[in-house]
């Protein structure tokens, strides 16, 4: 899979033309990114911020603040909360950046440690509810997902299996590759493939409101062999 | 679209859509997407998928988290880089406790080290000065520590020997009945006796001969002018045999019986104490002699006086309770010389045991058929035991169980209720 045609782009808020290319010709998105002095790559950056150099820092903050908060966003519904936890991150990478070692992609680092945050929010939010009785600032979410369509997606990935929908949104909007989500998610490769296969058949079941399609017979044929 | 007509897995297809195909298979699958009808269907409708997702726009970050982080990582720049070293750095990002870890243990280790240094001289002084108190008219006996914490020297040793143990002194002389005589006769030798000490001796000897060490015990006792208190001999087959005695000897024979004792075998432990008793014989006499004098008034009241039925019937009462405490006192009188005047030697004699091979362990079968029985009594006893103990602390349980379990399961239902929001 590390020979895969590269469809990853680094601002998931950019347009989405991966697809599209590879469907129109697979030979285009073959070609690496290649780090060049005008475009450092980002483990450049951060080697370069680890011995003290504020401007790496800074280039980094702004390749990867709003798909941070992205990440964060869409996993919580109080956009407060989800500030915060952008914030913390960073600072983790911050006080962490003289032990840093580039041995995996900055992003799947940047996005594990976003992803250790987000589980103990949710552990401390989980252990409030329980035993002292607070609820989680959730508030309306039409009153900040404002467009309907963004609500109609929201709802239907909450429909989603847990694992599922992680798999999904970690492929769809922070366009990790399967390899990086496996790592991530600490599953095999194949099955990220399979549930990622599932989670897309169901979503767009639930999106169309919806009859059972024929991809999702297709399948139940196909998955024992993945 | 069954995979037997289609090369092409769904998810095969997929992971072309997403780029994440090798470079060869990716070709065959697009070869494959321009042929057939069903695969193009399916693509279209994962791309109509993810069209929809891509329309989820999420706001920009606010300018104030912004400016936050911005600061945050001005700080961070100027103040910890510059000012801290690396390992306090490392130690707030959570990885560089080891350093902190072991300075702890090190301060730690040192801190008990000091004050244990500091207590030494004086823990040496307090066990030195006790070991003096209980050991008490050991004088003379090696290895004896003086109260300062030095070890007796041999003229203290001899001094000691001359103030404590006056058993030896030739105004002291054992009667037919082995009694010492001077000792009990307090009203006239008492400057004469400067101490009165109850001395005891413990022994454990370990002896080849067993039987041959019983009668050498025997006539040692007989030597000695000893006999013996109390006596428990184990003599069973197939097991070591061993002797525990209370002997009793006259106090200045103790030495010459310790002795002899140690050349039956190999002693093993060996230990003496003495207590003085001097200050309990002291106040025992003296109560003994008011209260006697006491009994001559009453008797003289009751000879010399006359009065009412009533009056004499009382003096006669007050002389029967004196007259008891006197014979009390009497008694504990005599016990306490007899304990000075013999000396106590607890023996233990052990056989050097060699175990032998023979044959009269029971059978194969009679050894299953007992375990069998055993086991199925152990069986039974357990079960009963189980079904005592829920008869017996069933209810109270189930009382607690009930108590815990309600609010465990509203705890559960709640945690699941709150899991489900995310």
């Amino acid at each position: 899979m590390q020979d895969a045609l590269p469809a990853f782009v680094l601002d998931s808020e950019a347009p989405r033309t991966a697809m599209n290319d590879s469907l129109a010709n697979p030979q285009t998105s073959n070609e690496a990114p290649s780090p060049s002095h005008e475009h450092p790559s980002d483990e450049h950056l951060m080697l370069a911020f680890s011995q003290g150099s504020a401007e790496a820092f800074s280039v980094l903050f702004s390749r990867y603040k709003q798909p941070l908060f992205g990440f964060f966003r869409r996993r919580l519904t109080d956009p407060a909360q989800a500030e915060e936890l952008t914030q913390e991150t960073f600072l983790v990478l911050l006080r962490s950046a003289s032990r840093y070692q580039p041995r995996a992609l900055f992003r799947t680092y940047l996005y594990a440690v976003g992803f250790k945050i987000l589980r103990a929010q949710r552990r401390k939010t989980i252990f409030r509810a329980t035993f002292i009785g607070v609820r989680h600032t959730s508030q309306d979410p039409a009153t900040h997902d404002s467009p309907d369509a963004n609500l109609a997606i929201r709802e239907a990935l909450a429909k989603l299996e847990s694992t599922e929908r992680e798999i999904l949104l970690l492929r769809e909007f922070e366009q990790l590759s399967y390899s990086e989500i496996a790592d991530l998610l600490h599953l095999p490769v194949n099955t990220v493939r399979s549930r990622l296969f599932r989670a897309r058949v169901a979503l767009r079941n639930i999106l169309l409101g919806s009859a059972p399609n024929p991809v999702a017979a297709t399948l139940t044929e196909s998955e024992g062999q993945v | 679209m069954s995979t037997a007509a289609h090369p092409v897995a769904p998810e095969e297809l997929m992971a072309f859509l997403d780029g994440e195909l090798p470079t060869a298979q990716a070709h065959s699958v697009s070869d494959h997407l321009k042929q057939c009808a069903d695969c193009s269907n399916l693509a279209a409708q994962l791309g109509e998928t993810q069209n929809r997702l891509a329309s989820w726009k999420v706001e920009l970050l606010p300018a104030h988290a912004e400016a936050a982080i911005r600061q945050s990582a001005e700080q961070h720049g100027s103040h910890l880089k510059n000012f801290l070293p690396r390992w306090i750095l490392e130690t707030r990002s959570g990885f560089g406790w080891k350093p902190l870890l072991a300075l702890s243990l090190v301060t730690i280790a040192a801190l008990i080290l000091t004050s244990h240094a500091g207590q030494s001289p004086r823990l040496a002084h307090y066990a030195a000065s006790h070991t003096i108190s209980e050991v008490g008219g050991v004088a003379g006996y090696p290895g004896a520590i003086g109260g300062s914490g030095q070890p007796i020297t041999d003229q203290q040793s001899r001094a000691l020997s001359k103030q404590v143990v006056t058993l030896n002194s030739p105004g002291i002389a054992a009667d037919s009945n082995g009694l010492l005589h001077g000792l009990g006769d307090h009203t006239t030798n008492s400057s004469v006796i400067d101490a009165m000490i109850a001395r005891t001796a413990s022994l454990s000897i370990m002896v080849k001969d067993f039987a041959a060490s019983r009668l050498s015990l025997d006539s040692i006792l007989v030597r000695h002018h000893g006999h013996t208190a109390q006596l428990n001999a184990s003599t069973s087959e197939n097991a070591q045999r061993s002797i525990t005695a209370s002997l009793r000897v006259p106090a200045n024979e103790l030495t010459a019986t310790l002795a002899e004792l140690k050349s039956l075998g190999h002693v093993e432990t060996e230990s003496q104490s003495g207590e003085e008793v001097t200050q309990q014989h002291a106040d025992l006499v003296a109560r003994l002699k008011n209260s006697r004098e006491t009994e001559q008034r009453l008797q003289a009241i009751l000879l010399q006086r006359t009065g009412k039925i009533a009056d004499v019937l009382a003096v006669e009462q007050e002389i029967a309770r004196v007259r008891g405490e006197i014979e009390q006192m009497e008694a504990e009188q005599n016990s306490l010389e007899h304990r000075v005047n013999f000396a106590t030697i607890e023996l233990q004699i052990s056989e050097e045991y060699k175990a032998q091979l023979n044959n009269s362990s029971p059978s194969a079968s009679t050894r299953i058929h007992n375990s069998l029985v055993a086991g199925y009594k152990g069986a039974a006893e357990t079960l009963l035991g189980f079904v005592l103990f829920f008869a017996e602390s069933g209810p109270t349980l189930l009382i607690w169980l009930v108590i815990i379990l309600i609010p465990a399961l509203l705890l559960v239902r709640r945690f699941r209720r709150a899991a489900a929001a995310f």
